[in-house]
């Protein structure tokens, strides 16, 4: 087989060496994990780029509950969210989406950051942290600004991000006692991108669903939410039919495509299978019954 | 130069920063137990254990195993946990073209290491990085049941 070619790979010990190599290099282009990257350069042609590895940066790496928001760092592998007791008790959907990331080994060396960086429509990780009103932040050697994470995604496998820039990290609220739950369906069980991906995230007041957040993932040129179904669900009594309800809205909110791994009304058929299957198990999680 | 622990030796290699650490091992080091499959880590017939994790060789560049510590098989061939799954492998019959096993054995050496009594389910989970396309899955899988069985009985 071909050799890689076309890059050259820097290992700075230091953020600050790292926002330096940003800024100065032409062409210069963050890795993690690489396992979205590296595969990229076995095709010849690729113009060639300075990958700067974030890999020995500590402070980029790690789960923090701090006053009331969990911080992650971009270089957080989908092995450590897993492991995570933080993650599992106040995100319980990103820690079911990051089970479904991948294989083993792909966990092990795939990070959070490089997930959300790839900018893949269908990539896992985004519906939850998305539910969750997750935060990104954006890092130049000048400056930092923390964004909503849907405004980091421009397009499929396009991000906001200057050539300068990198993702720092995220962050979300840390609130006990909610709900949230990640749904998934792909081509088989194991290590495959998801046809369609959803995440639901809720908040209870008795039997009252005193806050819903819905996002899709597979079904847009980006991962996306859906405000409007929100807003007809939220402050209502839980019930069967609420959940039919929003579930059968979503579909009009996905704008999918056909592709390789399924077709468009597949997708939206999917998509009001997985919000309800999502809304029922993030409402068990809160603690609700039906 | 890359310094690194490979099967617990130290290894000091001048290295371009382009070279996987899958050609590293088998071009540059002789180590051929790790078989170059798909190039893309997804067959994990290049699966190493990078401190003790599995992890697919061939989307890993050799710069980057920089002071970690690097396992193939044969630097586990003395290990009781990996003779057990070697032996119910061969009792089992759960190799053929073998060209999987190297990666399968480091896989289901992970997991019995920290699972000592796996479900099923968890063992699918575990080789679901490892492709076999002789299909004898189901031996496979079976040897790591056996194997999980001998190393902890009830």
């Amino acid at each position: 087989m071909k050799p890689l070619t076309g890059f050259s790979l820097l290992r700075p010990p230091t953020l600050v060496g790292a926002l330096e190599m940003m800024s100065t290099l032409e062409h210069a282009q963050p890795i993690a994990g690489g396992t979205d990257i590296i595969p990229t350069f076995r095709d010849l042609g690729s113009k060639p780029v300075h990958l700067i590895d974030l890999g020995l940066i500590e402070e980029l790496n790690g789960i923090i509950e701090e006053d009331g928001k969990i911080l992650i760092g971009p270089t957080t592998t989908h092995s450590q969210i897993i492991a995570s007791k933080v993650i599992e008790n106040f995100a319980p959907a990103l820690h079911d989406a990051s089970r479904w990331i991948g294989s083993v080994q792909i966990r092990n060396r795939g990070t959070i950051g490089g997930n959300l960086c790839n900018a893949s429509p269908a990539a896992d990780s985004v519906p939850p942290l998305l539910v969750h009103g997750a935060e990104a932040h954006i890092c130049s050697l000048e400056e930092g600004h923390w964004i909503p994470l849907l405004e980091l995604f421009k397009g499929p496998k396009m991000t906001v991000l200057e050539p300068n820039e990198i993702l720092m990290g995220l962050r979300f609220p840390a609130i006990a006692g909610i709900g949230s739950s990640f749904q998934r369906i792909g081509r088989r069980k194991g290590f495959t991108l998801s046809v369609v991906n959803a995440a639901v995230y809720v908040e209870r007041n008795g039997d009252e669903l005193k806050e819903a957040r819905i996002a899709l993932g597979s079904v847009a040129p980006t991962p996306i939410r859906a405000p409007g179904v929100e807003d007809k669900v939220r402050g209502k009594k839980m019930s069967e039919e609420l959940i039919d309800e929003a579930s059968a809205a979503c579909v009009e909110v996905a704008s999918p495509i056909d592709d390789v791994r399924g077709t468009a009304e597949y997708r939206k058929d999917m998509t009001a299978v997985l919000v309800k299957r999502a809304l029922h198990e993030a409402w068990r999680r809160a603690g609700g019954e039906l | 130069m890359v310094n690194f622990d490979l099967n617990g030796a130290h290894i000091s290699f001048e290295v371009p920063t382009t070279m996987t650490l899958l050609d590293m091992l088998r071009i540059e080091l002789g180590v051929t137990s790790v078989k170059k499959g798909c190039e893309q880590g997804e067959c994990g017939a290049c699966t190493v254990l990078i401190d003790g994790y599995p992890m697919t060789s061939c989307i890993i560049l050799a710069p980057q195993v920089e002071g970690r510590h690097v396992y193939t098989i044969d630097g586990l061939a003395d290990d009781p946990l990996m003779k057990e799954l070697r032996e119910a492998f061969m009792e089992n019959g759960a190799v053929q073209c073998g060209f999987c096993t190297p990666g399968m054995l480091l896989s289901a050496y992970a997991l019995l290491r920290d699972n000592k009594r796996p479900s099923e389910e968890e063992v699918k989970t575990a080789i679901e990085g490892n492709i076999c396309r002789c299909t004898g899955y189901v031996t496979i899988i079976e040897s790591i049941l056996d194997a999980a069985e001998r190393i902890a009985p009830d």
